[in-house]
């Protein structure tokens, strides 16, 4: 066990070194393709720029919630003082880590407020505002200032913790200095109940407030839920890629994936439990100003994107993900996770989009350039971001309990 | 055994061997040595050690279990069982009309499926560990080696049993020693331990115990008793209290109920005034008039009483415009039961007469009394009663409060543009309603 240890520890280059510029630049180039292929089409396409506007939405939402969701696993990690999980840390943080460009590419959001006609954010239209005494009397909440203040702190606050995590963990690839993992232990508790109130405030404002009117209390729970969903997905698609291309080959085994699958599993199911916990009390309760959300996504457009997301985001994985040798062979839990992201996505279409359109099902070229243009530039950041450190955590002094860490 | 069967009384004091146990000083010991073990083909052989060692299963050559699926099972039975019981209750043997929601609907049910699929899960996941691991296991041959407690410490063993095929006291022992333990053999006793004669004789005590309430029970139920029953509580069962239509000797009639005092007639009970509180004149014709006064104040009583006690099966317009009613599609009434109710007549679940639309003509042509008259005692169609009184639910002002509503949806329902404010008219109300 300790012999597999040292060795991982002598291979002190096992970082991306050259190859991640490169691919960097790929990245960048086919995101700019998509981006363009988005403009392009909301030029050419009636209300194309509003249809821009919301599908931004839903994509800024999307790569938001794989860091977020990688986020929280890093500060749980040391909230639990966890062994198995250290050679997964290191890819959670460097997607986590992306969250300064997250907040580079809030600003067209931020921008669109200030063109009423055409921005998701229909309260911060004064005309339509007016018809609505529900959203006047939101007003002292939702409006223009206030919500840029909010945004500026929970980007800031997720940077920061995403920093605290990344900057003290590759310092220790250096210094192997245990006192750096006792401080994030420290500053974990703290940090996810912060995570927890900024998570659920910028889904009620970035989300929520896409339908001004109506409301939900476990709304940031179920955005929450999705986010882990993406998080782990994408940090286990990375772990395969980058095994793929030969790095991390010895310090991550099929027992780690069998792990991560299986919190992969966990948080499907409690998806589907927050999905539903919120169907029900609104559907039972049958009040208007809270079935219309539902209406919407009930309308003969919309319910096969519903149905698609019960079976697709809960009861197909549940059963296809439910064995234990899905887990443990890499062929079959990266189909999953590669399923399981397509169905985020659609979960965050299905989020803002019926308040676009709600009498027909709008995907189109935009919804699809903004898909791969905001997936090129969240790819490159992380390259960027991964091009000089290893990508496991060499010097953690739980890296040996990880690497001989087994299922029973 | 053999020595076992050739004594008839055997001595206490003898002993067998009943399993070999060997020490190890390591976990990597244990697990390179059970492998060996393994390979060797023993079957009644097991490991110890003071904590979980990794890959000891693959090394004992221990199959994967099988309880996930029996897990599995028991949760898609615990869905299922909920679902059938939730629909049998609900929609078949008892049916129980709810504020017009379905009997059956999957949504509602979902959170009694979803607690019976963890209970089901859960118990099975428990008492299938228990079973599989053949747990509660009191006796344990190993036991009786006093270097075993090192178990809970620092000692790794392996126990060979001596009911293992392969088992022969010394061969075993050379084998273990060979691979590295330090062996000790297990001895108990020979004879079997006798059970006391007296734990038996307590379980069929306490089995025919048992057995004396169920047979009670079924005694009571299929014999019949002239005297009255047992009372445990007499004063609960017989209370110093006259009930309805029972007797009392006090009285000469002997009747416990008494009839009013001759002449006299309860406070509030005179009801001289026959138009206030029957509708009707002193020579019995329907008044046209309301006997209370038209004020707003009464006309909005009247439409909060209206959208509370009317409204849910004549709608709180009032019902449809005329030639619609009827027309067969239940979306097109007003009024919630009348909805649900035409909507369950449609499908030939139980019949549903529609109320009449007030509005009409032959509402709103009756006299203000006729009106009062329908809403104390309701209305019966040669015995149907297709309308309860609402005698008891509604007071004789809120009745006449709910006709000056009701005239006011007669006026509003069938009004002309020249109802019509001048300057308020607009292309909308050129049309007659």
């Amino acid at each position: 066990m300790h012999e597999i240890a040292s060795l991982d520890r002598s291979r002190r280059t096992d970082s991306l070194g050259e190859l991640a510029p490169r691919a960097a630049k790929t990245a960048w180039i086919v995101g700019g393709a998509g981006l363009a292929l988005a403009v392009l089409s909301a030029v050419f396409f009636d209300d194309g720029w509003r249809h821009f506007n919301y599908s931004y939405l839903v994509n800024y939402a999307f790569y938001l919630s794989i860091s977020l969701g990688a986020l929280s696993f890093v500060a749980l990690q040391h909230a639990t003082r966890a062994g198995w999980s250290v050679t997964f840390r290191r890819l959670n943080e460097i997607l986590a880590a992306n969250m300064p460009l997250m907040a580079i590419l809030f600003i067209p959001l931020a921008l669109s407020l200030f063109l009423p006609a055409a921005a998701p954010y229909v309260w911060a239209n004064p005309d339509l505002a007016e018809h609505s005494p529900l959203v006047q009397h939101k007003q002292p909440f939702l409006n223009v200032p206030f919500f840029l203040l909010r945004s500026a702190i929970y980007l800031g606050l997720w940077i920061w913790m995403a920093r605290f995590f990344f900057t003290r963990s590759i310092r220790q690839d250096v210094s192997g200095d245990p006192e750096l993992t006792v401080q994030m232990e420290r500053f974990s508790g703290p940090i996810i109940l912060l995570f927890a109130l900024t998570t659920t405030f910028a889904s009620f404002d970035w989300l929520m407030s896409v339908e001004p009117e109506w409301f939900s209390s476990i709304y940031g729970v179920y955005y929450y839920g999705g986010a882990t969903v993406g998080g782990l997905a994408a940090a286990i698609l990375a772990a395969m890629a980058a095994q793929r291309a030969g790095y991390a080959a010895q310090s991550i085994t099929t027992e780690h994936y069998h792990d991560m699958g299986k919190l992969l599993f966990a948080f499907v199911v409690f998806w589907g439990y927050i999905a539903f916990s919120q169907y029900m009390l609104i559907w039972y309760a049958n009040i208007p100003e809270e079935t219309t959300w539902y209406l919407d996504r009930q309308s003969s457009a919309w319910l096969p994107a519903s149905i698609a997301l019960l079976l697709g985001h809960l009861f197909i994985p549940f059963l296809g993900m439910i064995s234990r040798e899905v887990k443990r062979r890499k062929v079959l839990l990266g189909f999953w996770c590669v399923w399981l992201l397509a169905f985020h996505w659609l979960d965050m279409f299905y989020l803002v989009m019926p308040s676009f359109a709600s009498d027909r099902f709008p995907l189109g070229l935009i919804d699809l350039g903004l898909l791969v243009g905001l997936g090129g530039l969240y790819v490159g950041g992380l390259l960027r971001t991964a091009a000089n450190v290893a990508l496991v955590p060499t010097k953690d002094p739980r890296l040996p309990e990880a690497l001989a860490f087994e299922n029973l | 055994m053999a020595d076992h069967a050739s004594h008839n009384t055997p001595d206490s004091s003898e002993t067998r061997v009943a399993a070999v146990l060997g020490r190890f000083d390591t976990a990597a010991g244990l697990k390179a040595a059970a492998e060996k073990v393994r390979d060797e083909g023993y079957r009644k052989w097991d490991s110890h050690s003071p904590f979980p060692v990794h890959g000891i299963e693959r090394a004992m050559g221990i199959r994967p279990t099988i309880l996930p699926l029996l897990v599995f099972g028991a949760g898609l039975t615990g869905a299922i069982v909920a679902m059938f019981l939730q629909w049998w209750t609900n929609a078949v043997d008892y049916p129980f009309l709810i504020s017009g929601k379905p009997f059956f609907s999957v949504p509602a049910n979902i959170p009694v499926a979803f607690e019976l699929i963890i209970l089901f899960s859960a118990l099975t996941a428990f008492g299938g560990a228990l079973i599989l691991n053949q747990l509660p296991q009191f006796h344990h041959p190993v036991f009786a080696s006093e270097a075993f407690r090192r178990a809970t410490s620092d000692g790794f063993f392996i126990s060979i049993e001596a009911g293992d095929p392969k088992f022969d006291e010394r061969k075993t022992a050379a084998f273990l020693e060979s691979i590295g333990a330090a062996v000790e053999l297990c001895r108990v006793p020979a004879a079997k331990p006798a059970i006391p004669k007296a734990i038996p004789w307590a379980i069929t005590f306490v089995a025919a115990l048992a057995l004396l309430p169920p047979l009670g029970v079924a005694w009571y139920r299929a014999s019949v008793k002239r005297e009255p029953r047992i009372h445990p509580l007499h004063d609960m069962a017989f209370q110093p209290k006259y009930k309805a239509q029972s007797e009392n000797d006090r009285f000469a009639d002997r009747r416990a109920m008494r009839p009013p005092v001759a002449g006299t007639i309860a406070q509030g009970g005179l009801m001289l005034d026959t138009a206030l509180f029957q509708g009707k004149d002193s020579e019995g014709n329907y008044v046209a008039d309301l006997p209370v006064p038209v004020e707003e104040s009464v006309m909005l009583r009247g439409r909060e009483r209206f959208n509370i006690y009317c409204a849910p099966c004549h709608g709180y317009s009032g019902g449809l415009p005329e030639g619609a009613a009827g027309d067969g599609d239940p979306r097109s009434w007003d009024g919630m039961v009348s909805i649900r109710a035409s909507q369950r007549a449609l499908t030939g679940d139980g019949t549903w007469t529609p109320p009449r639309a007030l509005h009409s003509d032959y509402v709103q042509d009756q006299p203000d009394g006729k009106l009062f008259e329908t809403i104390t005692a309701g209305v019966n169609n040669q015995g149907v009663q297709s309308m309860p009184g609402y005698a008891k639910q509604i007071s004789v002002e809120d009745r006449w409060a709910i006709i000056l509503y009701l005239r006011a949806i007669g006026r509003s329902r069938n009004a002309a543009a020249d109802d019509v404010p001048e300057t308020q008219r607009t292309a909308d109300t050129g049309g007659n309603r």
